[in-house]
């Protein structure tokens, strides 16, 4: 047991810091934020192949999977650093979709798909909701049907976030409408946006980022779409889910604001007298804040460090799911408290600092990732059969 | 960074679980019950120090096993998770400080004799409505030749009647002083305390008692040195809670999916689940940044923080711990013959000793506003 990062580790950190303190330019952090931390604008697509160029995106994949053959701490390491610079990292397609694919897909994909994501040139949506299919994802409605050497592919999705500019849909479908059990009968197929059955509308939601509908009519893709063993999608979706659940609780950002509004707290002057942070409930909110923090940071080091000695356990991805989604609500409500009624004006309004511009916008997206990713009621269920075998009700 | 354990802490879980195991029940726990008698079971301790446990972290030239601070914590872990009655965490810091700061008379006469279980250490680290060790006020040392003489009260003492040796800092002047104290001296009176958890504490007197200079660590300086050993204390509370709270919620886990209400069992009602996944969630929280914590203490590293850290969760999770388990447990989690009151009470009793998640959090925030502890 040595909770510490080596030498090396901690090398490979400060020369990322470094390099994304170049990368960061303020023409891209405009742009960034402009499109409210999504990403997707040409400034954006550049930085993404410049890191692809450097040889980053795969630091700690194997390297017969194209990486440099580092391990997933070295992975985590790197997109805990450029989400920490302010970059919109789509790590649903470079931590998530893409190990899945390299492990899994098929020799047309290994040779033409992987690469591209590892170059940053390729990125990929997740369709897995439909209207009627949420939580219970297993009921879902899309369907793939076999004609000839191809399949055709009929549905819609929803929540398809990121699709409005990525290149290909990681999508769920029915291939076994008879399957005796419903989730046997489905499996995965990658679908170029760029079809012309493919289509999306926005959905606007209420922290002002952009997801979407998604329209399959009549696609026709080739047999080399499909990933993994047909009917077999579900094991995918599963594994697919666990790496999600980790990508999406980056301390990263979250650190950094910490220190920001902690810096903040500590130069500014009261008007009455003292400093922001000289108030006891300041530091209060202070002080728990960076207790939760720090158990985030610990969380995903232990399942960075898990997926390396391959012991990564469901209950323990769960566990990261819940604590670390409904950590960010409280902390943004917290640090929110400490910058006071600044944090309700928007970023560049009035005397508002840039981090109370921030906190008011994270406050409102803070919601996604407790259903998003899978529900944490049903996360809690995997984590009192799986961690703590507990019997569970039959759904 | 390394999560995993290597074979010697493997080895030291391994022994120490079998021994507790073997010894520990909820039977033998009951003769210590309302302070029928002293909680503190000699013949179990003298078993530990035959294995070796009772020097697990004293280095193999003063009779120990030769490992770390982490196998020590590891121990108190098995000892939190069976709620054994025994004085690992006084003694095997006791001596751990000793074996870092005490000269070469003193570590050669009391460290072997420590790690063979024929003397018992201690430390005294509390006053009353004082929590900082290394910051004694109550109690007061004058040099009379090159003895020290004590006068005040230290409070919570554990094991204090039990101990041969206690560790404690006195003030001295306008410093501080670290001293070991015979505590059967002329001028010590120890009051017992009936404390919630019945581990035998004291109120100790000090009127005079005198220290001779042979057992004095240090006349100056001693705040770093107390500082040293309070975070490993604190550290090793943390390690015990979390022994003590994984047991109590794996064993209202296994109750719930046993005992059936509406013909089916009360752990397939998702409202309990829930409660139960929070305290697995809680549990691993207090277990990452316990291990943080006495990671970087093993290698001598600056920890404030992370023990700072570790002890607001060992509060936390702690107090829902003990009550969710309660509460899923109905009646029966409060029943006197069934195992997990008990539990409760040390749970209780270690979210608030040196430190409760409150205080700690008040202390880490004032660092904050100082400039320190922030991420790096």
């Amino acid at each position: 047991m040595n909770i510490q990062f080596t030498q090396e580790q901690l090398a490979l950190r400060d020369e990322l810091r470094a390099y994304f303190a170049q990368l960061m330019t303020p023409e891209l952090r405009a742009e960034c934020e402009r499109d409210m931390g999504e990403g997707g604008g040409p400034l954006w697509r550049e930085a993404l192949r410049q890191m692809g160029r450097d040889g980053w995106i795969g630091v700690g994949w194997p390297e017969s999977w194209g990486g440099r053959g580092l391990t997933p701490l070295e992975q985590f390491i790197f997109v805990e650093e450029v989400m920490r610079a302010g970059y919109p990292f789509p790590f649903l397609t470079t931590e998530s979709v893409g190990p899945i694919l390299a492990e899994h897909g098929n020799d047309w994909i290994r040779a033409e798909l992987v690469p591209k994501i590892l170059q940053g040139e390729l990125l990929i949506a997740i369709g897995y909701s439909e209207p009627g299919a949420g939580t219970d994802l297993a009921s879902l409605k899309t369907s793939a049907v076999r004609d000839g050497d191809d399949w055709v592919i009929n549905g819609q999705k929803m929540w398809t976030s990121l699709a409005h500019f990525c290149d290909y849909t990681w999508l769920a479908v029915r291939t076994d409408p008879d399957a005796p059990k419903k989730h046997k009968g489905i499996s995965m197929f990658l679908v170029p946006n760029s079809d012309p059955g493919w289509s999306c509308t926005p959905v606007h939601t209420l922290g002002g980022v952009r997801t979407n509908a998604t329209y399959y009519d009549n696609i026709r893709v080739s047999a080399d779409h499909l990933v993994g063993d047909l009917n077999g999608g579900w094991k995918l979706i599963t594994g697919q889910l666990n790496r999600e659940r980790l990508s999406l609780i980056n301390f990263g950002p979250i650190s950094q604001l910490f220190n920001q509004v902690t810096r903040w707290a500590r130069e500014t002057d009261l008007p009455a007298g003292g400093r922001v942070a000289d108030q006891p409930w300041v530091q209060q909110n202070l002080g728990r804040c960076r207790a939760l923090i720090e158990c985030m940071k610990l969380i995903v080091y232990k399942q960075s460090w898990a997926m390396t000695v391959g012991a990564l356990e469901m209950a323990d991805a769960s566990a990261a799911k819940v604590y670390g989604s409904e950590g960010f609500i409280e902390i943004y409500r917290m640090l929110g408290e400490v910058v006071g009624q600044a944090g309700l004006l928007r970023s560049g309004s009035g005397q508002g600092s840039a981090e109370a511009g921030k906190i008011e916008r994270l406050y409102r997206t803070a919601s996604i990732i407790t259903f998003g990713g899978g529900a944490n009621e049903i996360q809690r269920d995997i984590i009192s059969a799986a961690g703590l075998w507990m019997p569970r009700a039959s759904r | 960074m390394d999560f995993g354990f290597n074979e010697q802490q493997r080895e030291v879980q391994a022994l120490a679980r079998k021994i507790l195991s073997e010894q520990v029940s909820a039977q033998s726990l009951a003769a210590y019950d309302e302070y029928a008698q002293p909680r503190f079971n000699a013949a179990l301790w003298q078993q530990l120090a035959a294995a070796g446990l009772a020097g697990v972290a004293l280095d193999e030239c003063h009779g120990g096993m030769g490992f770390g601070f982490t196998e020590l914590a590891l121990l108190v872990e098995e000892v939190g998770r069976s709620i054994a009655p025994l004085p690992v965490i006084s003694h095997g810091l006791a001596a751990l400080a000793l074996q870092r700061f005490a000269g070469r008379a003193i570590r050669d006469a009391l460290l072997p004799a420590a790690a063979a279980g024929e003397i018992l250490l201690g430390v005294a680290l509390s006053e009353p409505l004082n929590e900082d060790p290394a910051l004694p006020l109550a109690v007061k040392a004058r040099p009379e030749g090159d003895d020290l003489v004590l006068q005040g009260v230290k409070t919570a003492v554990a094991f204090a009647a039990q101990a041969d040796r206690i560790l404690l800092a006195a003030r001295h002047g306008d410093d501080v002083a670290v001293l070991l104290l015979n505590p059967r001296a002329p001028g010590v009176s120890l009051e017992a305390l009936e404390t919630t958890s019945f581990e035998p504490q004291y109120d100790m007197l000090l009127d005079g008692a005198r220290v001779p200079a042979a057992d004095i660590i240090c006349t100056s300086d001693g705040a770093a040195m107390m500082d040293w050993l309070a975070q490993r204390v604190t550290a090793a509370i943390c390690a015990h809670q979390l022994g003590a709270a994984d047991c109590a919620m794996r064993m209202a886990a296994g109750y719930t999916s046993e005992r059936k209400q509406f013909e089916v069992p009360v752990a397939t009602f998702q409202a309990v689940g829930h409660r139960m996944a929070d305290c697995y969630i809680d549990i691993e929280c207090l277990r990452l940044t316990t291990y943080q914590a006495v990671s970087l203490l093993d290698s001598e590293q600056p920890a404030l923080t992370e023990v700072q850290i570790a002890k607001i969760w060992a509060g936390d999770t702690g107090h829902r711990v003990s009550y969710a388990s309660q509460h899923v447990h109905g009646g029966t989690g409060i029943d006197r013959e069934y195992p997990l009151w008990r539990y409760c009470l040390w749970l209780r009793h270690n979210e608030m000793t040196l430190g409760c998640s409150a205080a700690q959090t008040a202390a880490l925030g004032r660092r904050l506003a100082a400039g320190e502890a922030l991420f790096t």
